[in-house]
């Protein structure tokens, strides 16, 4: 079927242009997360000696591939489109910092909805982060199953304003991406 | 009576030793199973029984470097029974060890603090003890 085979060197370019250390592409599994975590903080480990920004990225990795996770499981009964059950996850260097980004195709429905907790959250400061985080804490567990605190608390880490993108696929899917630099 | 209730660890979810005679809970290792909820039920359940019967003293012994924020939820809904059986007149109290490096755990820990009432004592350790 494919006329070419896989440009291994032009991939491998582009981590090392955009500095990337870890990348997974494919339908995560709480094992895949398991494995990724562990090679995270391994990697980290020998790398920084700031447990501190150890500590930060694995967490900001943990709450984004779980979100990856529990939106791609919602999504994974559509047949009609290929790549929806895959996430897309990259932990790299920006500069001095780490970057953690997370990416997965989304219904275009559920985008406003996520677009606006994401500028809520981007205006604020950190006290005010961990106020909502608090009150978020005490509050009804959400029907997806998640806390609704994941968000807040990678937001809390965070060392830059949050940055996100949804690029446009086709009528019904956008690709959503989150970078989250420590 | 309630009986002991002892969890395995795995690597995204720590090791539970719930010791009824003693009344101590353990919980040891990193917290971010698939779902928090369905792994802390069980926890929780144990401690509402056990501070519903009898009045032995409950000690909650916590080595926990990281908990995912789903896991974070569970544990307030912990701290909140004991601050509870505490705001009541039993004996109940926190110990979170936290290697004393990890400045992300310590303060973690004392965030957990700032909610309850209960005497909640932060220890540093160092790496391994």
């Amino acid at each position: 079927m494919r006329a070419q085979a896989l440009d291994l060197y032009g991939l491998r370019k582009s981590f090392i242009d955009g500095e990337v250390l870890i990348c997974f592409n494919g339908p995560f599994s709480h094992s895949i997360i398991e494995e990724i975590g562990i090679a995270v903080k391994r990697y980290l480990e020998t790398e920084t000696t700031s447990r501190s920004a150890v500590s930060d990225v694995f967490a900001v990795f943990v709450e984004l591939a779980q979100n990856v996770q529990a939106y791609t499981g919602r999504l994974k009964d559509r047949k009609d489109e290929a790549g929806l059950d895959a996430g897309t996850l990259a932990i790299g260097r920006q500069g001095n910092a780490y970057a953690v980004s997370a990416g997965n195709m989304m219904d275009q429905a559920h985008v406003g909805a996520l677009a606006l907790r994401l500028e809520e959250l981007r205006a604020m400061d950190k006290a005010e982060l961990k106020a909502l985080y608090k009150e978020r804490l005490r509050g009804p567990r959400l029907p997806a199953g998640g806390a609704g605190l994941g968000l807040i608390d990678v937001a809390r880490r965070a060392t830059r304003p949050l940055s996100w993108s949804f690029r446009e696929i086709d009528d019904r899917y956008r690709f959503f991406s989150l970078s989250v630099i420590i | 009576m309630v009986n002991d209730l002892i969890i395995a660890g795995s690597i995204s979810s720590p090791t539970v030793r719930l010791d009824a005679s003693r009344g101590v809970m353990e919980l040891t290792g990193e917290s971010y199973p698939q779902n928090a909820f369905d792994f802390f039920a069980p926890i929780i359940e144990w401690a509402r029984q056990f501070l519903r019967e009898g009045s032995t003293p409950l000690c909650l012994e916590l080595r926990l470097s990281y908990l995912n924020t789903s896991s974070t939820k569970c544990m307030i809904d912990l701290l909140d029974l004991l601050e509870n059986a505490h705001k009541s007149g039993r004996s109940a109290r926190v110990a979170w060890f936290c290697d004393k490096e990890n400045d992300r755990a310590r303060e973690a820990a004392e965030e957990f603090r700032e909610d309850v009432t209960l005497p909640f004592e932060i220890v540093l350790e160092g790496p391994g003890q």
